[in-house]
């Protein structure tokens, strides 16, 4: 008898014990077994009203504006039936104020939003705020910083049609200058001779420089290099000893359209000789102007080298980093371009230059590889001296190819600034409720 | 001692018959618990799924506009952030809501987005497109989880004509949103007539119940277009914003002439080949007039944001009935949204039909993946996207496939 006792009396304790097990071991409710991501749709549904604007537009409406009841339709349009919603604005409160929000405006479809409910948050600008970006200066955190742009006004331009080389190294100075510790305008053959020579024209740091060639396939010569021996092989000699200083100074040249090197200028020498095409001041070089180039970046003893090193590809893709870069630098050029003066990848290879950067996607052409658009890094054994930015297509130029490029390369960061001025931000709380259910 | 061990036995077999009914009773809310705990996880699985595919554009970015395998799989559209998803991506994308459509003349099967609503086609060869199976792998859940993915329009602009108006043509347009009518939105719309070289544009507003329509009988600026007899052809399209949401919406005025009709094929999804392909009604023409030459006009318009299409490609030819001229190959741009529209003709009787290039610019919906009926558990989640700047919703349904039970 009393063993039964015991086991009723252990059925008591093991009852107890289900029943606070029971107590405790509380089962969420079926709503919160597979719930919707609530706060996910009410992100994106703030996202899509603002996919014009229109959501900031609204909410710097005063409260009896019939574009809040749009707001308030289109709300109700684009949430599900069963999903109840809450939006809440508030002014963004800066400065001295005791408070960072201000409640402004609210519009509901319920009275509550139920047992479960989740919000997020959306924070809009007005129009008439002014954003701020800061952009980091190449050449702050190490060596470099200068760039020059060849604006000689005494040089003319080929295969830059429809533009003058001036014009195009303006809106290179507009676009790049924020990024360069020091950005100058090489005003005439003179003074390109000048920094040739390691003479500085404001005091700028001529190693590591960024040189652009806006005159396209025509490069300025000073008139102290028109002569022995640079005049040699129609001024092919030139090109040998542009390369020789792009490699002594580690240069970043930058072609900005066409096959590089194939012209010299200079109006003043050249008077009575044009390029073929009826362009005077200009003297053909022709196809050795740039294998002497890549002899002299080489370091390799001067050749007069007619080999062409070119293709015609077509129609060519900017790469995926270049197109990163568009969005990060806000320039937009068109994705796809025209290549008619692509350059052998084998044969820049021969010379030590590697693509350090493909601004367009390379093209295989009957199994060789040519690249329209690339910047190139003349490497000595782990180091580089001197780089290339080749861009090889057809005219006319679109500078902000050069630019993207550059600054893909370079990747100087965007400090953006804050957008917090008093009573140019709101905050926009949109809060979502299931209806029915438990 | 008897009574000891009677009483012994009493209480083993008590004690036992407890012990049963509890563990049962522990083993009942255990295993509901961890039930419930499958279920929560399936539904993190989806909500994280969901972004997965919409918050990334796939490998390569731009396989949307290829008709490569990609090594990735995801939506978006590379040349925006957030959840704006590709119209190209959404293009490839294997449909699941209708059965796929066989083309004799060329012996491919053809991923049925859309086969006539409202005059409208969108059939891509199935070869060039990404099934269910390829997505489950790129998505690192194949056999372990089967989904479903439906990009809707949020905002659904229906337009009909009016059957009650017979001598001219009314359209009645509706503007429904998902939860209620969007009341007083302003709706631009484009009109395509055989009548007219260029669209007719102009805008109206709905009504308090999202509801408008236009008359075109001659009056308020509109041409008068008598649809009583089908010697005439038009295809509408209307684009309502109310407060942010923009919705799409499209009528063709497809008929089947004499000679049958046309309908546009996607045959080479890389190239922009399109096969215009002769469609007969459900019995083969008979002797006579029957057998006659049906005309066309293909003309491909690119669809920039300012809602004004640019013409692109114009085509004209006929086919007829027969082996040698079935069907008629033109070539589309393939690098921008637009849609193609073929206007066809065989004496006095004319149709239209259109087929958009970039899932968007009409309002086509995309059902992608497998089918959840019959599944034990399946757990849907929901994001408003953009496609093109008209409002969608894409919604995952999620389920484990991993036996009874739900492993999570």
């Amino acid at each position: 008898m009393m063993r039964t006792i015991e086991v009723l009396l252990v059925i008591i304790i093991i009852l107890g014990a289900s029943m606070i097990a029971s107590f405790f071991a509380v089962l969420p409710s079926p709503r919160e077994v597979s719930p919707l991501n609530l706060r996910r749709l009410a992100f994106t549904t703030l996202q899509v009203l603002d996919v014009n604007y229109s959501l900031s537009r609204i909410v710097f409406m005063s409260p009896d504006d019939p574009a809040w009841n749009e707001l308030r339709i289109a709300l109700s349009a684009c949430l599900p039936p069963n999903i109840i919603y809450n939006l809440t604005v508030y002014e963004v409160q800066s400065g001295n104020a005791t408070e960072l929000y201000r409640f402004k405006m609210s519009i509901s479809n319920a009275e509550s939003l139920g047992i479960a409910s989740d919000a997020a948050s959306y924070l809009v600008a007005s129009s008439n705020v002014t954003f701020h970006v800061i952009p980091e200066k190449i050449g702050e955190r190490g060596v470099g910083g200068t760039l020059y742009i060849l604006n000689c006004s005494d040089a003319r331009g080929w295969w830059i049609t429809g533009y003058t080389a001036q014009s195009l190294a303006q809106d290179l100075k507009n676009l790049l200058e924020p990024y360069f510790k020091t950005t100058v305008m090489v005003q005439n053959t003179t003074d390109f001779g000048k920094i040739l020579n390691n003479n500085t024209l404001q005091g700028e740091v001529v190693q590591n420089a960024v040189v652009i060639n806006t005159f396209g396939e025509a490069i300025p010569i000073p008139t102290e290099y028109c002569k022995q021996p640079y005049y040699n092989d129609n001024y092919a000699n030139y090109s040998y000893f542009l390369g020789q200083q792009v490699r002594r100074y580690n240069w970043t040249w930058a072609s900005i359209v066409g096959y590089p090197f194939y012209y010299v200028t200079n109006i003043g020498n050249f008077t009575n000789n044009q390029n073929d095409w009826g362009i005077y001041g200009m003297i053909k070089v022709d196809k050795p102007g740039m294998n002497a180039f890549l002899q002299g970046l080489d370091n390799r003893n001067y050749n007069n080298d007619p080999t062409d090193i070119k293709s015609e590809v077509g129609v060519v893709s900017l790469s995926s980093q270049v197109l990163d870069s568009c969005n990060y630098y806000g320039i937009y050029p068109f994705p796809n371009q025209t290549s008619t003066r692509a350059l052998r990848n084998s044969t820049l290879s021969s010379y030590n230059l590697y693509p350090a950067l493909q601004i367009f996607n390379s093209v295989n052409v009957g199994g060789t590889v040519y690249n329209p658009g690339a910047l190139y890094n003349h490497r000595s054994g782990t180091r580089i001296e001197g780089s290339l930015l080749a861009l090889g297509l057809t005219r006319t130029p679109d500078i902000r190819l050069t630019a993207l490029g550059l600054l893909s390369y370079y990747k100087p960061r965007l400090y953006r600034s804050e957008y917090t001025a008093t009573n140019t931000s709101r905050l926009v709380v949109l809060q979502l409720g299931l209806l029915g259910g438990v | 001692m008897a009574g000891s061990t009677i009483d012994h036995l009493i209480s083993v077999m008590v004690f036992l018959g407890a012990l049963l009914v509890f563990i049962s009773l522990f083993n009942q809310m255990i295993q509901t618990a961890i039930l419930y705990q499958r279920h929560k996880f399936l539904a993190t699985k989806c909500s994280d799924l969901l972004d997965n595919v919409l918050l990334n554009p796939g490998i390569p970015a731009d396989w949307g506009k290829r008709n490569d395998t990609p090594c990735g799989f995801g939506l978006q559209d590379p040349e925006f952030t957030q959840y704006r998803l590709s119209p190209f991506s959404l293009m490839r994308l294997l449909s699941s809501s209708g059965d796929k459509v066989y083309y004799n003349r060329t012996g491919e099967l053809y991923s049925n987005v859309s086969w006539g609503i409202g005059g409208g086609y969108f059939l891509l060869q199935e070869g060039e497109c990404i099934n269910y199976s390829l997505a489950s792998k790129l998505l690192g859940v194949n056999g372990t989880y089967g989904f479903q993915l439906a990009v809707t329009p949020t905002v659904n602009v229906s337009i009909v004509e009016d059957k009650n108006v017979a001598s001219y043509l009314r359209l009645n347009i509706t503007v429904m949103g998902q939860g209620s009518p969007l009341a007083g939105a302003s709706v631009d719309y484009l009109m395509f007539w055989t009548d007219s070289s260029e669209p007719i544009r102009n805008s109206t507003k709905t009504d308090s119940l999202g509801f408008a329509y236009l008359d075109f009988n001659g009056a308020n600026g509109l041409p008068r277009i008598g649809v009583s007899q089908n010697k005439t052809a038009y295809m509408f399209i209307a684009k309502a914003n109310l407060g942010g949401l923009h919705g799409i919406g499209y009528l063709s005025r497809e008929i089947v002439t004499k000679a049958g009709n046309i309908i546009p094929l996607v045959e080479n999804y890389g190239n922009g080949t399109v096969l215009l392909a002769h469609k007969w009604g459900k019995n083969d023409p008979g002797p006579g007039d029957s057998q006659a030459a049906l005309f066309f006009n293909a003309t491909f318009y690119v669809l920039p944001d300012s809602f004004s299409p640019i013409k692109n490609v114009t085509v004209e030819g006929h086919v007829t009935y027969g082996e040698e001229l079935d069907y008629y190959p033109i070539q589309i741009p393939t690098s921008q949204v637009g849609y193609l529209v073929v206007t066809y003709w065989t004496g006095n009787d004319y149709g239209m039909v259109v087929m958009p290039w970039g899932i968007g610019t009409i309002g086509f919906s995309v059902v992608f993946g497998g089918d959840p009926s019959g599944q034990e558990w399946v757990v849907t989640d929901v994001r408003q996207v953009l496609v093109g700047g008209i409002a969608y919703q894409a919604r995952l349904a999620l389920w484990s496939l991993e036996g009874y039970g739900v492993v999570g």
